[in-house]
């Protein structure tokens, strides 16, 4: 290889920059999230409903004697709800300057992703849950579904959360 | 046979039966309408007005050329009146009544309309359809397919083939969604996925049927305009519809759904 080709070669390997992603189970699909915003993952235990909170909060848990509120991640992914099991978790993460929980069915592995192995979700549909997809990515043969933790709610959801 | 079978077949028989007596939307019926009957007497009863013997034939009247006239023909011919700018408005009021039949350009001739060529026939829920070969894109065994959220019911989901990611269409779902409920989507056993040309998108069918060389004449094309761009034609000896894929492509490309001319 010619250096000038050598060169080019460093340059594009430079610019395709790789991401960890944390990988986690809804349905039977692989969803995945930039491991930097995951601040720890959390067994399930008991969420304390919330009077009169909105329909995509679950409820509240306490975290070494801090509030976090947990989002209803299967109804905000239009899912049917589904028993908790010994591999439910509660992802917690921090977006948009807060930070909250995710009930997940399960987690699975952390993964590397070069930006260039990452495309654009297929676009068509309009709804709002649609904006969570950040693009999708071919892993050994499985489709991973990354979401933008920071559409997960509207502005005035994230406004809203703020209230608890 | 079993009922819910004779009933799945009276349905596609009423469905076949509405695809063939589906009138296209012709230009020309706009001034033998109701409407046009009612824009030419208005136009009529608006050049009496005009002061000049003005000879002209009512089916002219609705053409473009009347809205074309050049300013100084009407300014140098017509004695200026108080109803000439009131008949420039209602002119150009009757150009946006012809603009609101934009969408339904008629589109370059296919390759397939010109001499024989050959189909492949397909079944979903009972129905057949029609792909022209040399536009179809491939044929796949269906496989995971993974959903994601905030599509259109239609969508089922992506599917991997190798390094190709493939936009799979629930086609019993996207041609009759007012057919589809329960029981026939529990009753649907999709096994292949036929590619649309280059495109990403693929139909999901629960069997292959044939592929048949046809003639231009066993087809009823439907060349003018209509309200289903998806559908090139009516094979006529299997009465079934044969698909315009490239119309098909960009109806999905725009996420519509096969109601929105209704």
């Amino acid at each position: 290889m010619s250096d000038e080709r050598r060169s080019t070669s460093n340059k594009a390997d430079a610019n395709d920059e790789v991401l960890q992603w944390v990988t986690f189970k809804l349905e039977n699909e692989v969803y995945g999230i930039n491991v930097m915003q995951v601040q720890e993952v959390l067994r399930y235990s008991e969420i304390a409903p919330v009077p009169g909170a909105p329909l995509y909060v679950l409820g509240i848990i306490n975290l070494r004697g801090n509030v976090v509120t947990v989002i209803d991640t299967r109804s905000r992914f239009g899912l049917e709800p589904c028993d908790v099991t010994d591999n439910t978790r509660v992802v917690v993460i921090e977006s948009e300057k807060q930070v909250i929980g995710i009930l997940v069915d399960s987690v699975a592995e952390v993964v590397y992703l070069k930006a260039s192995e990452i495309d654009d979700a297929p676009n068509v549909g309009n709804e709002e849950s649609a904006q969570f997809i950040q693009g999708v990515s071919n892993r050994e043969g499985e489709l991973l579904i990354l979401v933008d933790l920071d559409k997960l709610l509207s502005d005035d959801e994230w406004d809203e959360l703020k209230q608890f | 046979m079993s009922k819910p079978l004779a009933a799945s077949k009276k349905v596609m028989k009423n469905y076949l039966s509405e695809l063939l007596t589906d009138e296209p939307i012709v230009i020309e019926q706009i001034a033998d309408s109701p409407k046009g009957i009612k824009d030419k007497s208005r136009v009529e009863a608006l050049l009496k007005n005009v002061n000049a013997d003005l000879d002209v034939a009512p089916h002219e009247i609705t053409t473009h050329k009347s809205l074309v006239l050049p300013p100084h023909f009407i300014k140098e011919e017509f004695a200026p009146s108080e109803n000439s700018g009131q008949l420039k408005q209602q002119s150009e009021a009757m150009l946006t009544t012809q603009k609101s039949h934009g969408n339904n350009l008629i589109s370059p001739p296919k390759s397939y309309r010109q001499g024989d060529f050959q189909a492949l026939f397909f079944n979903v829920a009972g129905l057949t359809l029609a792909v022209p070969l040399i536009e179809l894109g491939g044929i796949h065994n269906v496989d995971k397919i993974t959903s994601l959220m905030g599509k259109p019911n239609w969508f089922k989901g992506v599917m991997l083939h190798r390094s190709e990611k493939i936009n799979v269409v629930d086609t019993a779902l996207w041609v009759m969604p007012e057919k589809y409920d329960e029981t026939l989507k529990n009753s649907l056993n999709y096994q292949y996925i036929i590619m649309l040309n280059n495109s990403p998108w693929g139909l999901m069918a629960e069997n292959l049927v044939d592929t048949v060389v046809l003639k231009q004449d066993e087809v009823k094309w439907l060349d003018s305009p209509s309200k289903r761009p998806w559908l090139a034609g009516l094979v006529k000896d299997k009465m079934c519809a044969l698909l315009d894929i490239e119309a098909l492509i960009a109806l999905l490309n725009e996420g519509s759904g096969i109601n929105q001319f209704d």
